[in-house]
């Protein structure tokens, strides 16, 4: 099978000349799920916005599905975001509503099972959920749809721990099993157990990546331990 | 997805204009019952001052509102496009295009909405203060059925004449400068996006620097004009008589650059959106 994800010598150079990405060349195939990981400053959210179109790139290209990013793109790309992107004035069915309108794969029922799961009510104003509450809506939208390919940043950052596991069963649960998840994050021990796949970058450049069965068997270590013997200070 | 885009601009933004249209509107009513009210007779200063107060109320409310409205879709814009809110306008399965005309046909027909809405409130103020006087004095009103008959003989006379042509003109130049003040301010807070540690500061600056060159570009076309006009006695002469021909002709060379500018400024956005766009 192809890959999903096709990228070419792909460098992101900001304003004052500093190097967020260099030449990054990587495949990432189709129905796994992958840790995308680094410490701060890595590029790993330089990456992530080159991937949805929020920036462009220096060089090189980014191609999914074969498509570089646009309209194409987006209609199969679910992303989530490291911040909340909704407008506050709006009511929750008022988003889903959003959703509907715009993405042929949302599954609006999907999403209203999973809102009364946890008891968030679809007549509540965003602007009166808390932060961890609107961030679980958010993640409740972009895994309500049956995307091809699902880029998390920073899933489980700013929420509890008993949050992350509901967060990490929604992701596990929810997503198309011929898709691909990438998820971005420091909290490798949380993710560790559901990763297929691992991609460090350090500096905006590859530095490996592998399957987690491999680090396990050939390494003889936990994604956790080798990610800080790798980047050890 | 053009139409899914324009229903949901529109939801988001309705309330805000259209409540201060309502409170304009209302304050326009109230500044045109001071007439009905006994208090411009009265020996207290304080009474009819107050009535002025509310005169003048209403002048600045239409100033702010105007403004306001201006303002509020300004910082829509720039929410929507350039903050958090971006990450999901920018990740929709939309064109750019679809997504700046979206936003430039809302913004045009918000800045139409408030003109009409202002022109309106005139109009409220105008139509209750006469009510009022004619409630207050019986005179009042057969005066005013008198002036009314002598308005519609006022067409026939020269200095109307071409004021037909000048009407049509002028609700051209109101509806190009609707589309040109949309792409003014879109314009500029796009372009402010481009001094990427100033995005603000750089779209007041946009602004100004837009406006500066509008202001030029008239300067240049009109100056042939109004040289003409103090040279040319005939021209005049044909001035004095009836001065609608000369608006018509200043009148759609000011529509001509305000399109020409609105559809430059729509194209440079454009292309600052899909070619350069760097979400923070």
């Amino acid at each position: 099978m192809s890959g999903l994800v096709t990228i070419n010598n792909l460098t992101k150079v900001y304003e004052k000349k500093k190097v967020a990405l260099e030449h990054l060349n990587l495949e990432i195939p189709r129905g796994r799920i992958i840790g995308l990981l680094g410490p701060n400053g890595s590029g790993k959210t330089t990456l992530i916005k080159l991937m949805n179109g929020l920036l462009v790139p220096t060089e090189g290209e980014i191609r999914i599905n074969g498509c570089l990013p646009g309209v194409e793109t987006k209609s199969i790309v679910s992303y989530l975001p490291e911040r909340t992107y909704f407008q506050n004035s709006m009511q929750v069915k008022e988003l889903i509503d959003y959703f509907v309108d715009f993405y042929a794969d949302f599954r609006p029922e999907r999403a209203r099972q999973m809102l009364a799961n946890l008891g968030i009510s679809e007549n509540a104003y965003l602007r009166t959920l808390s932060k961890g509450t609107k961030e679980k809506v958010q993640l409740i939208m972009v895994m309500s749809r049956d995307a091809q390919l699902y880029i998390l940043d920073e899933p489980i950052a700013g929420v509890d721990p008993a949050a992350r596991d509901y967060i990490l069963r929604t992701i596990i649960t929810n997503y198309n099993e011929n898709a691909t998840v990438i998820i971005s994050t420091h909290l490798i021990s949380d993710i560790e157990k559901v990763l297929d796949e691992v991609i460090f970058i350090r500096d905006g450049r590859l530095i490996l990546h592998e399957t987690v069965e491999d680090i396990r068997q050939v390494k003889g270590k936990s994604v956790d331990s080798y990610f800080r013997e790798v980047f050890a200070c | 997805m053009l139409g899914k885009l324009m229903k949901h601009e529109w939801k988001a933004v309705w309330k805000v204009p259209t409540l201060l249209l309502g409170v304009l509107i209302i304050i326009a009513a109230v500044a045109g019952l001071t007439f009905a009210l006994p208090i411009w007779d009265s020996d207290w200063i304080g009474l009819p001052m107050s009535g002025i107060m509310l005169f003048m109320l209403f002048y600045v409310a239409m100033i702010g509102v105007s403004i306001g409205i201006v303002i509020y879709l300004a910082v829509r814009y720039y929410k929507n496009m350039f903050t958090d809110e971006g990450y999901l306008t920018h990740t929709l399965p939309v064109t750019s295009r679809q997504l700046l005309i979206s936003k430039v046909i809302t913004v045009s027909v918000w800045e139409l909405l408030a003109s009409i809405g202002i022109l309106f409130s005139l109009m409220v103020f105008g139509g209750v203060a006469v009510l009022s006087l004619a409630s207050k004095e019986g005179d009042f009103a057969l005066l005013l059925v008198e002036a009314m008959k002598e308005l519609g003989n006022l067409w026939d006379m020269p200095f109307f004449k071409g004021f037909q042509v000048f009407g049509v003109s002028t609700v051209f130049m109101e509806l190009v400068s609707c589309f040109s003040g949309a792409m003014t301010i879109i314009a500029s807070i796009t372009m402010g996006q481009m001094i990427r540690k100033h995005r603000i500061l750089g779209s007041v600056g946009a602004y100004f620097a837009i406006s500066a060159v509008v202001q030029g570009i008239f300067m240049v076309i009109m100056f042939p004009l109004m040289l003409k006009m103090v040279m040319d006695n005939e021209f005049l002469y044909r001035f004095e008589e009836s001065p609608f021909s000369f608006y018509t002709i200043m009148f759609t060379i000011m529509s001509v650059v305000y399109l020409a500018v609105g559809v430059g400024l729509y194209f440079l956005s454009e292309y600052l959106i899909h070619r350069r766009l760097e979400l923070e």
